[in-house]
């Protein structure tokens, strides 16, 4: 098999987060909380740069968490690679906006949980909302591009439209409007989140129109709510073609959430192996490579190359096997788990509303 | 979507937060953007290395002149691809 090249890495630089989200797609259970050095990332930055990638997201927990973001963001940009940063903005004050536009941070994606402050920060369990409208205002001043992302469950999906003027009047360049998709912690509070079918609908209707009116002004990024389309998502663009994630404690993975729900994939830390190396020879990587390694009915499937069988960590989560087709897929034999779990919130009055808040690590860094 | 008409005397340029850079793996141009990495057919190419403050009607006659092409076949080309690139907010007009 050809082993292609890379063309992003997304470097979890911490668990740690102000915030506690309850469809945090981190994982639920850590097993360390050794992070990486400054040392060690520079290096997998650099290694990252020689194997082809062009684009670095800085993401976590709140990678404003770790003093050292500039100084890897620096790193990053004499690799000639572009530079993002995906943030609750919590931490974020004039003096490190600055340091970061001085060190090239190319783009700022800010994360915000509604468009109103009490719903929001009963999200975010935390006072963070207008902290946030701060930061947004500091991110402008300090003249780094501002996209804002917001993830859409059943609790403020009813507010698309108010999500959107808020992006408009704080003046970002991009608008990424992520249904929430069901792993980590957002997989335990399911119930809690997934919105109803009329939801749904709605949402789409609200989103096309934004779209058409926003054309040129703001790119909008519509995430779709996958357990309600017949078709898997295309995950990755397939397992271990343009994406690698190393995670705070250095394991290189194929997907950011493959650690907690392929409990048996052993994947490879950068401590022992070159990046070089996992990417292309490691069995984590190229378990799900190609298609040589799909059941059917996605081995004859013309769609293979498409959707490349969906996603290997909602097969795991939902069928047990990640090596099944993604059961959101109307031909997958699973389908009906994805159905049960759709007609139960569906056809019920009675609605789930709790949850459970995501922690952090238990032990403090080294 | 409809596709805006793009003036003759619009001046194109690359949009805030998008890079246009050549990939060392491959020798040929991309567009950087969050989270995007757009790879660009030879049209495109053609026209970014250009967007440096021409009009729109430049850069045709600039490619015409250059490929020794028919200037309507190519102005609609330019056109599409100009209109397309705006609408993913990856270049502006002024």
């Amino acid at each position: 098999m050809i082993v292609p090249r890379p063309y992003a890495l997304l470097a979890e630089i911490t668990y740690r987060c102000p915030l506690h989200c309850p469809y945090c797609s981190n994982p639920t259970q850590t097993r360390s909380d050794q992070e990486l050095t400054t040392t060690e990332w520079t290096r997998v930055i650099r290694e990252a740069a020689e194997l082809g990638v062009l684009q670095i997201g800085f993401s976590g927990g709140e990678p404003l968490a770790r003093p050292d973001l500039a100084d890897l963001v620096r790193v990053a940009r004499e690799a000639n690679l572009y530079t993002n940063l995906i943030t609750s903005g919590i931490g974020l004050d004039d003096d490190r906006a600055g340091a970061l536009r001085d060190a090239g941070l190319d783009s700022i994606q800010l994360s915000f949980q509604s468009d109103k402050t009490d719903l929001a920060d009963e999200l975010a369990g935390a006072r963070a909302h207008q902290r946030k409208l701060n930061v947004a205002a500091k991110i402008r001043a300090a003249g780094i591009p501002l996209s804002l992302n917001f993830v859409i469950h059943r609790r403020n999906i009813d507010r698309l439209s108010e999500m959107i003027d808020l992006a408009e009047m704080l003046g970002a360049e991009r608008i990424e409007l992520a249904n929430v998709q069901f792993y980590g912690w957002a997989f335990l509070n399911r119930a809690a989140l997934l919105p109803t079918r009329e939801q749904v609908v709605r949402a789409r209707e609200v989103t096309t129109a934004a779209k058409a009116r926003l054309s040129g002004k703001i790119d909008i990024f519509y995430v779709l709510p996958d357990y309600y389309e017949t078709r898997p998502k295309p995950c990755l663009n397939g397992w271990g073609q343009r994406y690698l994630t190393v995670n705070p404690i250095g394991e290189v993975l194929p997907c950011p959430t493959a650690s907690s729900a392929i409990p048996d994939l052993r994947f490879e830390n950068v401590g022992a192996h070159s990046l070089d190396w996992i990417w292309r020879e490691s069995e984590s990587f190229n378990r799900f490579r190609g298609t040589e390694w799909m059941p059917e009915p996605c081995h004859s499937c013309p769609q293979r190359e498409i959707d490349f069988g969906g996603c290997r960590c909602q097969a795991a989560l939902l069928t047990g096997n990640a090596a099944n087709t993604d059961p959101v897929c109307d031909l997958s034999p699973n389908r009906s788990i994805v159905d049960a779990v759709l007609s139960n919130l569906n056809s019920s009055t009675d609605q789930v509303t709790d949850w459970t808040y995501r922690v952090n690590p238990q032990h403090g860094q080294r | 979507m409809q596709t805006p008409t793009i003036s003759g005397s619009s001046q194109p340029r690359l949009a805030r937060g998008v890079r246009l850079q050549t990939d060392p793996k491959t020798g040929s141009s991309v567009l950087l953007f969050p989270e995007g990495v757009l790879e660009l057919n030879e049209t495109a190419q053609d026209i970014l290395a250009r967007c440096d403050g021409r009009t729109v009607s430049d850069i045709v006659k600039a490619l015409a002149d250059e490929y020794n092409a028919d200037n309507e076949m190519l102005a609609a080309d330019v056109r599409e691809t100009i209109a397309n690139l705006q609408q993913r907010k990856l270049i502006e007009l002024t």
